[in-house]
Parts: C-alpha cells; structure tokens; sequence
C-alpha cells in the first residue's frame, strides 16, 4: 500500500504521542517532540509497512510532514 | 594509488564555536589531561584490503576540514586553523600493524589503544585524531579511531565512519566514492554565531535561568561533587533483546521511547538513592535536528538539564510522560550551551553541580559495510566524566543495547559502580514486567540479594531474655557481695548492703507518698551518693524517676514538672526548685529510721516505665520520653555480654542525670558487683581533673562524649590513664581522628563507639575502632533484639552504600512520648519488616550500610542538632527568640566557620520600633532555655537571606563578626607567638596580648587545638586548664614563664625557645642587636621534637662588660651551647652577624674536637668583606635593630622615633625597657666593631647558605667570600627577600623546609 500524506500524518502523530489534528503539516517537528529514535522507528515502519526506504538525515534536517512528503514523493 | 584530496578553497582560520569553547578552556585548565579524548573501536569480520582502507580513510579525512585543524590562542581568542594531512605512508596518522603472529592479538591491540587513549593531545599542533589499523585474524581486523572532543562528537564519529565504509566500497569495486556528502566546518561557525547574537538565545537563557533555579541541592548519586578527573572508570554490562523488547514493549504501552523508559528508570534510581523527590538528570542531546549540522561531521552536542519530579505515589507511566514532555520542552532550548547553564548560575568549579547522572542515549544507526564485511562498533571513550554517565548503546546489530556506567573515580569505586549498574539492570527488569500504573513505591533499589542482607542478614540479633527489670538484678547482685564495695563518692564509699539499706529505706518512705508502678517522681540532686540512693529508692519503689538538673532555668523545671506531673520531687536540700505546688522531698534532715532496709512490696513488670527523659522539641517544647524497664533491661544485659564487667572493673559516673547515657553509668556496675565511681559535680567538664580522678580512683570504664574525648586527649596526663579497659564513646559523630588520638595515646586501651537516641534505651548499635582503619567510624551493628532499617523516601530499603534515613526496631524503643499520643504516633510507626504489631522508631538521623553490615551515621534529615553531644532542635531556640517582644523573626543555626568548631548562631529581625540588643537577647534567652542551648552569638538583620523559591536560605546567613587585635603589642617572644597562636587558632587576622581567648569565640575544643599548638611552638607542658586560668597571651606568658624558666630569661645569654624535643639541638646565634627572639618562627616549622636554643648577647639581661674581640664571646658561647649539650653532633644556624658567630662558634667546637654537623647562615658574610666599610654610629645601629625586627628603617631619627614604629608594628622587641634598647644599641656597635676585626679560621664541613636575593645597595656582598674558610662546600639557597625579611613568612617557610629536611637527612 501506498504511503499518503493522511498516513504520514496519522503515524506522526502515533510516534508523538499526539492526535493528528494537532500535527499541523507545516508545524516544526522538533517542538512536538520528535527526536531521532521517533525518526527512526518511523524509518522503519515506512519501510516495513509501505517499502519506503530513507535515510535518517533526509528527513532529520526539515522536520515536518510537508516537507517529508516532499522528500518521500508523497504527493496527495 | 594515493590521490590527494579535491582541492577545496577553504577558510584557513575559523573562531571556535561556543561548544569547542567550553572544552577548550577545559583542557586549558589542564593541559596535560587526556580526559578529553574519545575513541571508538570498529571490528571489521571479513576481509579487507588495507592499502585501499587508508586511501579511503585518507579521502574521508579529506572531506572532514572539522577534523583537519589545530586551535591555537590569539589575541582575538582560541581560533582553529587548518592543517595539511600527509598521505598515507608520508605522516597520515594511521598506525598499521598486523599481530597474527601474536598470543592474543586483540588483547596487543586493546592494550595499545589504551595506552594511546591515555596520551594527552597537543591542541596548538594537532593533528587531533589518530587511527589505527590491527589485523588480529586472518579475516578480521580493528579500525581504531581517537579524536579530541573539541573537534568531534559522537554522531561525527558515525557520519565519518560511514563515510570511510562507503569511500572504500567505491574504490574496492574500482569505481569513485562520489562527491563528498559532507557540510563545511565553516557551517557549524556560522550558525553557532549567528544563535548566539539572536533573540532566541536570550530567550534561551531565561529560559533556563528560571527552570534550574531552584533545583535539588545534592544531584549525584555519591552525595557530593568533584572536578573530573583525567580518567573515569567503566562498568559495561549488554541488556539482551529480550529484556530490550520488554522494554520497547512496556514504552509503546506508556507512548514513549525506550531511551525514555530508561531515563524515567535512571530518574527513580537517583530518586531513591538521593532520597530526594526532585531528581535533575542530564541529557545529552544532538543538536543536529533541522540543521545543516547532520550532514557536518564536528563537535555539535549539547547537555540539557531534565528536572523531574519522583514520589512514591506518581506511577511510572506518569514518570515516563514527565520524561516525555521534559525533554520536548529542553529541545526548543537546546541550542543554549550547558557551560553557559552553569556559568549564568554561578556553577563554575568545585562542589556546585547542576545535573546528576548523565543518560546518554545512543541510538545511531552505526554499523558501516566494508564491501560485506559485517563490522560491530565499541566505544573505549566517550569524554570526561563529571559524575556518572550512562552511555546506551542500541548499534542496530540486533544484539540489545550495550550500556556503560562510565564514573568519575574522584567519586566512585569499580565496585560502587558495578553495584550501581547490576541494580540499575534489576530494577529495569522489574519495571519492565510490572503494571506501569502502579505506584511507584512498589519498586526498591536493592538487588534481592542486598534486600535479604540489609532487612535479614544485618539484623540477626534475637536473643531470649528473662523478663527482668532495671531494678532486680540490682538487688540480686546486693544480695550476693553485700560487703562489695558499691559507689565511691569523694572519700566516701558505700558497700551494696549499705546502698541497698539506704534505697530500700528511702523506697518505703516513696510508696507511703503514693509512689509506684506506672508513677513518676521527680528528682534533682547533684551528683552524689544521695543522688544514687535516689534514683534506686524511686525504682525500688516501682516508680519511673525523671532527672532535673537544678541549674535549669526556672521556667524550663517548670514546664517540665507540669508536663511530667509526678507524684512528687525528691531533692537534696529544701527549696532546689521552683515552688509549684508538687510535693518536695528534701534528703537532707530527712528522717527514715521508720522504715525498715527491705527491699519493699511493688507489682512491678518490665513493660512498667523506668525512667523519663526530657529531650529537645522541634516545636518549641522539650518532650518527655517514656522508657520501659524491658527496654534498659536488654541495653544493660547487652552490654554485660559484649563488655564483661567483673568485680575489679570500676565505673566513672560523669554524664548529668538528664541525659541517658547516665542510665547505664548508673546501674550497669551496680548490676554487676563492680563499683561505682562518682566524678564531683560540674567535674565532667574539667579535663585535668577527670584525668587525675580516673588514676587515682583506678577507674577501668568510663564514656566521653567524642568532642570531650578532644578534649581529654589534649590533657598530657590523659596518656597515663593506662587503667582504663575500655572507653566508650556516644552522643554525636566520633571523628577518625580522634579515634586515631586516643589509640596512640592510649594504645591498649579499646575504644567503642555506640550510637542510639533517647528514645531506643541509650544505645542501639556498636562498634568497636580498630587502629588501623580509615574513613569514617561506623556507629555499627545492632545490638541484642533490635532491628535497624535504612529507608528511602518510599520506606522501601536501601542497599549498602545508598544513604536513607535510619530507624530502629525491637525491643529497646521506648514507649513513647510522655501525654503526646500524635507526636508519639508520628515518629513511632508500624514496622513494615517486622512481626505484625511491632513498631520502628524514626530517627531523623541519615545513615548507610556498609557491605559487611555495619551503619554509617551521616548526619540529620532536619535540624536538630548535636552541640558537644547534647541534642538541640533549633525550632526550639528559634520559638524562644521569637517570643522575645523585640524580635519579629528568629533563626538559629550551628555554624562550623573553622574546622571542628561549631557554635551556635541566633539571628534575628526587629519587631517594629524595636531595636533588639544581643546582650539583652541572652539573658532572656538564658531563663528559658538551658545553658547549651543559648546561642553564643547574636546577629540582628534587616531581613532575611532568601533563596530563589523564596525560602531561608540558611547558608546565606552571615558569620557573626568579632573584634579583636587590638590593644598592647606583645613584650616578649612568647606573647608574640602566643598571639599569633591564638590568631591562627581562633581564625582572626590578629589577636591583641590582653584579648581573652574566650571572649574571641574560643571554646574548649579550640583551647585544645591552642594547647596543641602552644606545646609545639613553645615546647612547654600546659593543660587547658592553664588557658582557662590564664585566658590571654599575656596571662598565659607569664603563666608559662613561671613554670619553665622566668620572663627575665627572656634576655638570658641562652634562651631556650624550645627546651624539649628528643632531636638533637639547634642552637641559633643572635644577629646584630643581640637577641635571639627573630628565630621564634623556626620553631612551628622545625616540630615539636626539635629542641631550639638561642644565645644571646652579654649586657642585655643586667650590665656587664661587653666581650672585647669575636673569638671571646664565641668560646662564651660554646661554653654555653657545652652547658645544653655536653657533646657533639653540633648544629648551628645563625643570621647576620649570627652566621658570622656561628661560623667562629663551630671552628671553636671542631678545634676542640667536637663534632659540628650543621652549620647553617642566614644571608651572614665573613669578616672579610666588612673590614673596610665603617663603623656604625648611632644610627647604623637603629637601623640594625629595626632589622632585627624586620623592619626596614624609614623615617625614624632617634630611639624613641624607633621604639614608636616597633609599637605600631606590633613587635616583640617594643616592650623592652629603655635600659635595654640602650644595651641593644651599644651592643650593634660592639659587634660591629667586633666583626670588622676578627679573622676566620677554615671550618671543616658543608655549609647550608640563604642568599636573600633581592636587589640591595650592599651589592658587593657575595656568599663566595666564605670560600677560604670551608673546606666543604658552599651549598647556596637563594630566597627571594631583603636581608630583614629573612626570618618572616613566607621566606622563612623555604628558609625552614630546606633546614627542615637536612636536619631529617642528619636524623637518619
């Protein structure tokens, strides 16, 4: 399955601990709590769950949903 | 092959960022350390082409200008520049090595990387990183790297080993590794400098300012704080995947990391084992998120403090989210640097911690491929450690997470450390298979193993007792040895029969007032033998006695009497307290020949109260406790077993009634057949005296409190109470060095320290000191059928080593407070550990464990306080000041300004319109409050100290000033030294000859450390009651002078400045004027063994002719030095024209055959070179004398102009009588004249010579002159000082150690 910009969103905000309403897309990551072991494990689950593959640095250095999607082709 | 790096036009200096800076400086501090390497160890399994390994790392360093500079200072700050890097083979620093060939090549190779680790790098030369290459198999292989700190963190060291991995893969396929991925050092600079000029660093700063304000005081786990050292310690231990998926588990079930889960757990560890609710732990971060930084190998992290707050009743999932939410608040602060933290506080140095243990968290996805080779990363140095780190390291390799407890060995041991870690991993396994809603008082430190000890193990003292009375083996042992003598009062003894009829007697008459089991009487005598009768007659009666020390004030005898409500007061005479209508009983003229010697009727059982004793109230009033006969029964039957008493054995009674230590002084021998040995009333505090009673009365067994034991020791005749067999020690902490004082006064003598509050009967534990121990002295183990718990905060044990807060169990606790069932129910409390029903008392005292189950006391959880043994709230204290109508708040504090000496300080505000006097504060304080409890200081204040949350900052509050120094200056040495002595001892900058030492704040403890120092400086045998007699350097002087030699001889041709010492003697030859008293500040620095003899000039002390040549008045002295010591060795030392007589003095002794082994010159010049200066007149030899005295001259004209600067300095020299300056005067001249005409013979030897080496007009004076007239050598010792300044500090200290250690070397 296809990751979406809905899912990126939804396992954000699992991985913050926060309701996906709350995870603005354009909101800085950082200030929501995201560090890189969340980083990881979101790696890891795109990988698992949607065979994304990514590099940590790439998603680490713009941290936020809009920009993820950018960087994961996610478009819609 | 080699290919040199694509040339990048670069910067080729670079300021350092504020992280590079806050190392920087710390290496400054400590150019030499090593501390700041980090290296990580990468084992490679596969096979690997070397050569292509060093190009690939080549190109990689290449790539990294972050790693390729050396930082220098400049005038514009510490800046990095940048270096070349050779090639490989032409200086690229990559040790290779190939050790197949080896034993245990892995081990050749670790062992080779520690010993690199521990070279300290050169910051201004670089480079600053170090590889190394170890083939250790045939496919297998150790890439070592060793970076500074300062240019390199840990995610650096992943980005560039990747990098090399990937660099390599591409040249091993043939192929190119690409352009560089990484960002530019320039980067990092740039955005450090750019953080740091903005707002949001501002806004940083505040942030942190408010939010670690008010932080816990004692963060770490050791309790206390240490710079870190060069090394740390490491225990490392694997937490295994099926402890690590638990753990991932138990965070998804709490939304939280396992980093997280491991943070809340380290944050309960520090809880427990601080016993502190607030716990600051410190987080490292990476500071890259969103940055250019991650693609930038370079030093980038940071430290944030993580505040949390651990009670027994917050759950670990509520922990775990305050973790959560903690660090996501830090991370919008994180950029703001930790030293800059600590730095805006005030932190810096020594003893000011802002975080505890460090969780460092290292989840990076490590592990590089060498074309397939699968690698597995080790860390060997992760940076200096400040207290405790603990590194966690998830390498992604599927093998669990490796976790370091790395320590700071200035703060603990390997085995501290592996302890903490082995609980650490236990109480992660219990969080991680328990309810994470639970509280988390279900969770303990102790392993199981340390549990069973410290609950079970420690606490194995049941013993099966009858069910006796403090009273009944009394009587038994009157019944056996009636003729025994009993008690020993003065001249006065009394057999048990005699006691016994005299008790029983008085206990009929008791039982006729309505004495009996369950009542209390009252009873205030001094101690005597009435007083003993007394105290057996209330308990023979069945009656509990409640001690009152008539020298209480009035108010405080009344409240007591009130509180106690005993059935009536037994006195010595009539009117020995204050009327309130209880009936009092008055022994003298007391007529009991109606009342027959038996033991009388009384339904007494061991749960009927024996005794009440008032202790100190925290809330203002003293609190009666209530102790059992069961309880003093088992303390007294303990003791017998663990101490036999026998007939022989004689017992000092000293302590005042009122406190409890007298109860087992009382009836202990009693009980035994031994005897009673009563010190006279108020003797407990006279050292001599107690000294002289303990001989002369034969006493075997006697208690001091440990600052009275100080006391004691200090007294010379406490070294010939060799009749002592044991002596016990309670009542507040026992110092290791006093213990030591005592075994080397007193070597066969043992020495017990015991340890318990009122309320657990006297004592609870014991320890016996042992010679050769060290650290702090254990109060012990348990005594008979008691149990003691250490507990932390959730009342859950403490393992060995982690301090909590000590409570008793068993037999001995008292029933309780006196009519106070809540207060009693507060501190007497159910026992978790114990049998259903039993009680554990709170003692408010801190204590650990040792290993081998013993109790370390550590100090109080509140404040009360222990003064010289007596136990005080200063609640109490303070509610007394505050009721004062001129105070509108009050508080009291024991204050140790000097080491050793406490005193209690009462500080106050004004009341409006008032304006409270210390003087006046005294006295009222004195009518209600006994005497130790009166502050000896009062401080008025506008306000109070207050700390950031707005409490009373107590270590704020000021240190009560005092005056003194001024007044008379001293007349003779010994007043001067015994000022400067009392100055040093008191720790005030002067002391004047007429200030009395215990108005300056002195206290028996500082009048023993005086007598210590007096005995040394001086050499004179005097006892503290000398100081109290004679209270003031001038006093004390004369008192000393009329023992050992009068005043007079102070201007003696001989004066002995220290006439004892089992050293060979020093005889010291006087300078120009004639007196000898400039050399008094040798002795200090010589030791109390090194007897001291001035010579002096003919005509000082009394008119005679002065000696007509030099040879005339040195064969004087040699007499004289013959008069001390009849033979040689001869040891000689004399300044000025004292080196000149010392010379003559020692060819004199040689040509008589004697031998001269030292022969010492202070800045003294041969005959020689003053043979054509001119004689001095009157002037020159003003001049000479305000040299003696140290002075150079300025100004003054005449005597008298020079007597006046003598008096302003304060020199010894002012107080002499004008007959006597005249003598000084004319004998400079003679010397002078003298010297000018004497020719020198060769002295056969060495000579030990002080050149005073500062520039002077006399410059044609040289040490070489002395050459025709040593057959030795001249060995020169240059000190930096004019010829006067010689004999002064801090010249005279070199002057004294270089003397000091030849005078070792001749002592062999």
């Amino acid at each position: 399955m296809a990751l979406t910009l809905q899912q990126i969103r939804a396992d954000v905000a699992d991985a913050l601990g926060e309701d996906p309403a709350d995870v603005p897309d354009d909101e800085n990551l950082v200030d929501l709590g995201l560090d890189s072991i969340r980083i990881m494990s979101l790696i890891g689950r795109w990988r698992r769950e949607h065979a994304v593959e990514t590099a940590f640095v790439d998603l680490a250095e713009h941290p936020s949903i809009e920009s993820w999607a950018a960087v994961l082709g996610v478009t819609s | 092959m080699t290919t040199a790096p694509a040339a990048v036009p670069e910067v080729r200096s670079l300021p350092l960022t504020a992280a590079q800076s806050g190392m920087w400086y710390a290496q400054r501090l400590d150019p030499d350390s090593p501390a700041q390497n980090t290296a990580e160890c990468l084992e490679i399994r596969g096979p690997l082409a070397p050569v292509l390994f060093a190009e690939a790392l080549h190109r990689t360093v290449g790539e990294t200008d972050a790693l390729r500079v050396r930082i220098e200072e400049t005038p514009d700050g510490p800046r990095q520049f940048a270096i070349d890097i050779e090639p490989p083979g032409h200086g690229f620093p990559l040790h290779a090595a190939d050790l197949r060939d080896q034993g245990d090549p892995s081990a050749v190779a670790y062992a080779w990387m520690r010993d690199d680790l521990a070279r300290p790098l050169d910051l201004a030369t670089g480079p600053l990183f170090r590889h190394a290459l170890f083939q250790v198999g045939d496919a297998h292989w150790l890439w070592y790297q060793r970076v500074h700190h300062i240019v390199l963190d840990g995610f650096g060291y992943a980005l560039v080993a990747r990098r090399a991995a990937e660099v390599y893969r591409a040249l091993a396929a043939g192929g190119d590794p690409g352009p560089s991925p990484f960002g530019r050092l320039g980067a990092l600079v740039t955005e450090d400098a750019a953080y740091r000029a903005s707002e949001a660093c501002d806004a940083d700063r505040a942030h942190w300012r408010a939010a670690v304000a008010d932080r816990p005081e004692v963060p770490g786990l050791a309790g206390r704080t240490a710079l870190p050292q060069r090394t740390f310690l490491r225990q490392t231990a694997r937490i295994d995947t099926g402890l690590t998926g638990r753990i991932e588990e138990l965070a998804g079930e709490v939304r939280a990391t396992w980093p997280e889960v491991l943070m809340a757990t380290q944050a309960l560890y520090v809880s427990r084992a601080t016993g502190s609710f607030g716990v600051v732990l410190g987080v490292p971060m990476m500071g890259r998120m969103g940055s250019a930084a991650l693609r930038i190998p370079g030093m980038v992290m940071n430290v944030v403090p993580l505040r949390l707050h651990v009670t027994p009743a917050t759950t670990f999932a509520e922990l775990t989210r305050q973790v959560v939410l903690g660090i996501r608040a830090a991370r919008r602060h994180q950029r703001y640097r930790y030293e800059d933290i600590r730095r805006d506080l005030g932190l810096l140095g020594e003893g000011r911690a802002l975080v505890g243990p460090l969780v460092n968290v290292m989840p990076f996805d490590y592990g590089p491929d060498f074309a397939g080779a699968p690698t597995e990363a080790h860390n060997l140095s992760a940076g200096p450690v400040e207290d405790l780190t603990v590194n966690v390291y998830d390498r992604g390799d599927g093998a669990g997470l490796r976790i370091d407890h790395d320590g700071n060995p200035a703060l603990y041991g390997q085995t501290e450390l592996a302890a903490h870690q082995e609980r650490f991993l236990e109480l992660l396994g219990r969080i991680a298979d328990s309810d994470p809603h639970l509280p988390l008082a279900a969770h303990s430190l102790p392993t199981a193993a340390e549990r069973t000890a410290v609950v079970e193990e420690f606490n194995r003292t049941a013993r099966p007792l009858p069910p006796t009375t403090l009273i009944g083996p009394i009587e038994a042992q009157a019944a056996r040895t009636p003729d025994a003598p009993a008690l020993v009062d003065g001249g006065q003894t009394l057999s048990y029969a005699q006691l016994d009829g005299r008790a029983n007697r008085l206990a009929r008459y008791l039982v006729s007032r309505g004495v009996g089991p369950g009542t209390v009487v009252a009873l205030a005598l001094p101690r005597s033998a009435g007083l003993v009768v007394a105290l057996l007659a209330v308990l023979k009666a069945g009656g509990a006695y409640l001690p009152l020390d008539p020298d209480y004030p009035a108010q405080r005898l009344r409240y007591m009497t009130e509180d106690a409500a005993p059935v009536c007061a037994v006195t010595d005479v009539p009117g020995r307290l204050p009327d309130t209508g209880l009936p009092q009983i008055a022994l003298e003229g007391l007529d009991l020949s109606g009342h027959p010697g038996l033991t009388p009727p009384r339904a007494l059982t061991p749960q009927h109260p024996a005794y009440v004793i008032y202790t100190s109230g925290s809330t203002g009033k003293p609190k009666g406790v209530v102790v059992p006969h069961a309880a003093i029964d088992n303390r007294l039957r303990w003791m017998q077993d663990a101490y036999p008493l026998g007939a022989g054995d004689r017992v000092l009674q000293k302590t005042p009634s009122g406190f409890d230590v007298s109860v087992w002084e009382f009836f202990w021998p009693l009980r035994e057949g031994a005897t009673l040995v009563l010190a006279a009333p108020g003797g407990h505090k006279d050292p001599a005296y107690l000294a002289r009673l303990i001989r002369e009365q034969a006493v075997t067994t006697c208690h001091f409190v440990p600052s009275m034991l100080q006391v004691f020791l200090a007294e010379p005749d406490a070294a010939r109470c060799t009749g002592l067999r044991r002596v016990f020690c309670s009542g507040e902490a026992l110092a290791r060095e006093t213990a030591q004082e005592f075994a080397r006064l007193l070597p066969d003598v043992p020495l017990h320290n015991l340890y318990g509050p009122t309320e657990a009967a006297v004592d609870v534990t014991y320890h016996a000191c042992r010679p050769g121990d060290a650290g702090p002295v254990p109060i012990g183990r348990p005594v008979w059928n008691t149990r003691l718990y250490v507990l932390d905060p959730a009342l859950a044990p403490c393992p060995p080593g982690i301090a909590g807060e000590l409570y008793l169990a068993g037999g001995q606790l008292a029933t309780g407070y006196l009519g106070r069932p809540a207060l009693t129910a507060t501190r007497f409390v159910a026992d978790l550990y114990g049998p259903p029903g039993t009680r554990m008392y709170r003692t408010g005292d801190l204590a650990r464990w040792t290993a081998d189950g013993e109790i370390e006391y550590l100090g109080r959880t509140d404040h009360q306080v222990k003064l010289r043994g007596l136990r005080i709230e200063l609640g109490e204290i303070e509610a007394a000041l505050a009721a004062d109508p001129a105070v509108s708040a009050a508080c009291a504090l024991v204050r140790e300004d000097r080491p050793g000496d406490q005193r209690l300080v009462g500080y106050v505000t004004a009341a409006d319109g008032q304006d409270p006097d210390p003087e006046a504060l005294r006295r009222r304080l004195a009518t209600a409050l006994p005497d130790h409890m009166v502050p000896g200081a009062f401080v008025v204040l506008d306000g109070f100290p207050l700390s950031p949350n707005g409490k009373l900052d107590r270590a704020a509050l000021p240190v009560p000033e005092s005056t003194a120094g001024e007044g008379r200056v001293p007349r003779s040495h010994q007043e001067e030294t015994l000022a400067r002595l009392f100055a040093e001892v008191l720790g005030l900058p002067s002391v004047g000859v007429d200030d009395a030492f215990f108005d300056l704040g002195g206290t028996s403890l500082l009048a023993a450390r005086l007598v210590t120092r007096v005995r040394a400086a001086l050499g004179t045998d005097l006892t503290i009651g000398t100081v109290f007699q004679a209270p003031t350097p001038a006093a004390l002087a004369t008192a000393l002078g009329a023992g050992d030699g009068g005043a007079d001889d102070a201007l003696g041709v001989l004066l002995p400045l220290r006439a004892h010492g089992d050293r060979t003697p020093l005889f010291v030859l006087h300078p120009a004027g004639g007196i000898s008293w400039c050399y008094s500040g040798l002795l200090a620095r010589l030791g109390p063994r090194q007897p001291v003899h001035g010579l002096q000039a003919r005509g000082l002390a009394r008119d005679e002719e002065l000696p007509t040549t030099m040879e005339e008045m040195a064969a004087d002295y040699a007499a004289q030095i013959r008069r001390v010591q009849p033979d040689g060795p001869y040891r000689l030392l004399g300044w000025s024209v004292g080196g000149v007589l010392a010379h003559t003095v020692a060819v004199l002794l040689q040509e008589a055959g004697a031998r001269v082994e030292l022969l010492a010159l202070l800045d003294a010049y041969p005959s020689d070179q003053w043979r054509d200066q001119a004689v001095p007149d009157e002037t020159d030899a003003l001049t000479a004398l305000l040299r003696m005295a140290g002075f150079e001259r300025g100004g003054e004209l005449t005597r008298a102009d020079v007597l006046a600067t003598l008096q302003r300095e304060g020199s010894a020299l002012a107080g002499l009588s004008g007959r006597t300056l005249s003598a000084a005067v004319d004998i400079v001249i003679n010397n002078a004249r003298l010297m000018r005409a004497h020719d020198h013979r060769v002295f056969d030897g060495d000579v030990l010579f002080f050149t005073a080496a500062a520039p002077r007009a006399e410059d044609w004076l040289t040490p070489g002159a002395w050459q025709p007239y040593v057959r030795g050598t001249l060995q020169r010792h240059d000190i930096d000082c004019l010829h006067p300044q010689m004999t002064q500090a801090p010249h005279l200290d070199t002057i004294a150690a270089r003397l000091a250690a030849r005078l070792e070397e001749l002592n062999g």
